[in-house]
């Protein structure tokens, strides 16, 4: 086992990177190579290049440079979670837009000033919902269906965390009407690892969403499982199940963990791939 | 040492005052803000800042890099509170100064200054937490009633005088034999990073007769039917004088939290709207804090189902029909501090770096210098009503101000006092 560098708190990114010392962390662990990445919001041109490429502005915190990678190095076989290729798959057709909340009172309050202003400007899902759940190199080993799920009890055992870090993706503020934010989390301990990608989205007063996407690999079993949950709900009934109980609601409407909870399951996948001949 | 004074020195050093002297803080602010219009004027030179967003130390960096109160003339866009740590400290310290200074800081509305924003994004909870109880939100959110929607920034210089010294890095556009320094962009150090220099416009009225004759207009929004005016009236920077002496007269500068409005055509409707009442979701007072500037021709609606988008024709349209030069709004985070979009004709600056202490963005502000060229002598009327009326109408375009960016970065770690936040390994699942 080897590790190259010590983790960088977020908030100390910015003066790590403009003393050009930012280096993307990482750790072998039994043939395994984990690699994380963090670094400031794209600056205005690749923000530029990446609206052209995807079809979409991007979210207004964009974090092009992070990234998360899971490879084994002999087998080749490798995972990535990046921005682009998560922002690639929200809907850019305006399809399965979302509505703020006060869209009907603004919308109606306008109908003698609009006069002509009726062109919604480039429809897209502004929510930024994604299903991503990783991009596999091409050439690595398919997942399979499977009915093998995540062994849980084994990571809640507190085994010795090796290497952790948390690397957010993307966020966005809904112009103020709430949060969407893809954020991927990683702990790798002596034998297995699991790593967590969130899409989290609050739209204040409509709905609550949320896609998780957890990776289990086994190191001695050379064994990835993925497992992909969708949850969703409104706003109004969550607001009510939590007024029935002591917690501060505001609170848990900001804690993805908690509504995690709460949120009914919409979709479940679960995958798995062995790197075993 | 007066009480406020003292409270002022309290606040800089980030530790806040008792809530019987913010209640006295907040009434004595209400009752300087009700005698400002909806558009403050605002004379060059001024400094123009962006969303703050309760980012008290790097409030401090920007007062270090852009000068003191009142040294420096300062006009902020709004967005004082929420989302940071600090958004008291920052607010009541911003709130202080405009009592003690009031002719040397300017504050205009953002949208997060609403009692509705401000429930969610964190300004109330901070004071809860803070004071124990929602006095204090109440007391504020009665001054953000207050606030000024908007401010013109009159008799700014189309010319910057160079700042030194250059870096060996600086990007620029050659200097050629007459003319002047546009825009220039230093770092946090006072080092140019970055100049761009255009032809010294000569102001002749036989001049510009003749480039009348020879251009198109300038804009397809001249009203038909206006007459063609070759000088400005008495007393303006526009009269120049005939025999081609230097002009430096630029048009106004319009400052505003978010943007444009499709009802609002003339600066003047803004000082029409009844402004003292909580942030409205409709008409007029709403889109001016809310609005974006975007890539499209236009007028549009924002895919979110509320909001207006509005292209670069609009903002040309308007700041021809108003004899603005520039548009400068805050709203939306830019990695770089600051964006100029439509030719120059609008400008998004941004003084919260690393935004929300993660985002690693730099801020910028924008400093105007002020025209020296007619002796001091402010075109006062820009904006006023009945200007509009062709009266002043540009004879060959007013030039935009000489712009100079200073880009700073979030205040070291250490003096932030924020607790770090090292990613700690949890066993999630």
């Amino acid at each position: 086992m080897t590790r190259t560098l010590e983790t960088i708190p977020a908030d100390m990114a910015s003066t790590a990177l403009s003393s050009g010392l930012l280096k993307p962390n990482s750790i072998s662990v039994k043939g395994f190579k984990i690699t994380t990445q963090k670094l400031p919001i794209l600056k205005a041109d690749p923000i530029e290049d990446m609206a052209r490429n995807l079809g979409i502005a991007p979210p207004e915190m964009i974090f092009g440079d992070n990234f998360i990678t899971i490879e084994h190095q002999q087998t080749q076989w490798r995972i990535a979670f990046n921005a682009f290729d998560a922002l690639d798959r929200v809907d850019k057709t305006g399809a399965s837009m979302l509505k703020v909340a006060y869209s009907k009172e603004w919308q109606k309050s306008r109908e003698n000033t609009h006069e002509g202003i009726k062109e919604i400007v480039k429809p897209f899902d502004w929510s930024y919902t994604t299903d991503y759940a990783g991009t596999v190199n091409p050439g690595s080993r398919a997942f399979v269906a499977t009915t093998k799920p995540i062994p849980i009890e084994l990571l809640k055992r507190p085994d010795p965390i090796l290497f952790y870090d948390d690397v957010i993706l993307y966020e966005d503020e809904l112009a103020d009407n709430g949060i969407a934010m893809l954020s991927c989390k990683i702990r790798v301990m002596p034998s297995r690892l699991l790593l967590l990608t969130r899409f989290f989205m609050r739209l204040d007063n409509v709905l609550f969403r949320l896609r998780d996407t957890r990776i289990y690999v086994d190191f001695d079993e050379m064994e990835i499982i993925r497992e992909y949950q969708s949850r969703e709900c409104g706003y109004e009934t969550v607001r009510q199940t939590l007024a029935t109980t002591r917690d501060d609601v505001p609170a848990v409407m900001r804690d993805p963990n908690r509504l995690s909870e709460i949120l009914p399951l919409i979709e479940k996948r679960l995958e798995r791939v062995t790197l075993k001949d | 040492m007066s009480d406020l004074d003292k409270a002022i020195a309290q606040l800089r050093a980030c530790r806040l005052i008792p809530e019987a002297q913010v209640r006295e803080l907040c009434y004595k602010a209400r009752e300087l803000l009700i005698e400002e219009g909806n558009v403050v004027s605002v004379d060059a030179p001024v400094t123009i800042c962006g969303d703050i967003h309760g980012q008290f130390h790097d409030l401090m960096e920007l007062f270090r890099v852009g000068g003191d109160v009142p040294d420096t003339n300062y006009l902020f866009m709004g967005d004082f509170v929420d989302r940071g740590f600090y958004s008291l400290e920052s607010f009541l310290l911003l709130l202080c100064l405009k009592v003690r200074y009031p002719d040397r800081i300017t504050l205009i509305r953002g949208n997060h200054e609403s009692r509705q924003i401000t429930t969610v994004y964190g300004f109330y909870d901070e004071c809860i937490r803070k004071y124990g109880s929602a006095n204090v939100w109440r007391y504020c959110c009665e001054v953000f009633d207050y606030l000024a929607l908007g401010a013109l920034v009159l008799g700014a210089s189309s010319e910057l005088d160079p700042s030194g010294p250059m870096m060996d890095t600086t990007q620029s556009t050659m200097p050629i034999d007459d003319s002047e320094l546009e825009t220039e962009v230093l770092n946090s150090r006072g080092e140019v990073t970055m100049s761009t220099y255009r032809p010294r416009q000569r102001s002749s009225s036989t001049l510009s007769t003749d480039s009348r004759n020879i251009s198109p207009p300038r804009d397809i929004s001249a009203a038909p039917g206006q007459p063609p005016i070759r000088s400005g009236a008495a007393g303006t920077g526009a009269s120049g004088d005939a025999g081609g002496s230097l002009s430096s007269r630029t048009g106004a500068v319009l400052c505003v939290h978010g943007g444009l409005s499709p009802v609002i055509d003339t600066v003047d409707k803004i000082r029409l709207i009844d402004r003292k009442q909580e942030v409205p979701h409709e008409g007029a007072m709403c889109d001016l804090l809310w609005s974006d500037p975007d890539e499209i021709d236009g007028w549009g609606l924002s895919p979110r189902g509320a909001g207006f988008l509005f292209g670069g024709d609009i903002v040309k349209h308007f700041n021809y029909k108003n004899d603005l030069s520039l548009v400068a709004r805050a709203h939306q985070l830019v990695m770089e501090g600051y964006k100029e979009m439509f030719d120059g004709g609008i400008v998004t600056v941004w003084s919260a770096p690393n935004y929300c202490y993660r985002c690693g963005n730099v801020a910028a502000i924008l400093e105007l210098g002020e025209d020296t060229s007619n002796g001091g002598t402010v075109t006062r009327s820009n904006g006023d009503v009945g200007r509009s009326n062709g009266i002043l109408g540009p004879t060959m375009g007013v030039r935009s101000p000489g712009r100079r960016y200073r880009v700073f970065e979030a205040a070291a770690q250490d003096t932030r006092g924020m607790p770090a936040k090292k990613p700690v390994a949890d066993y999630f699942l």
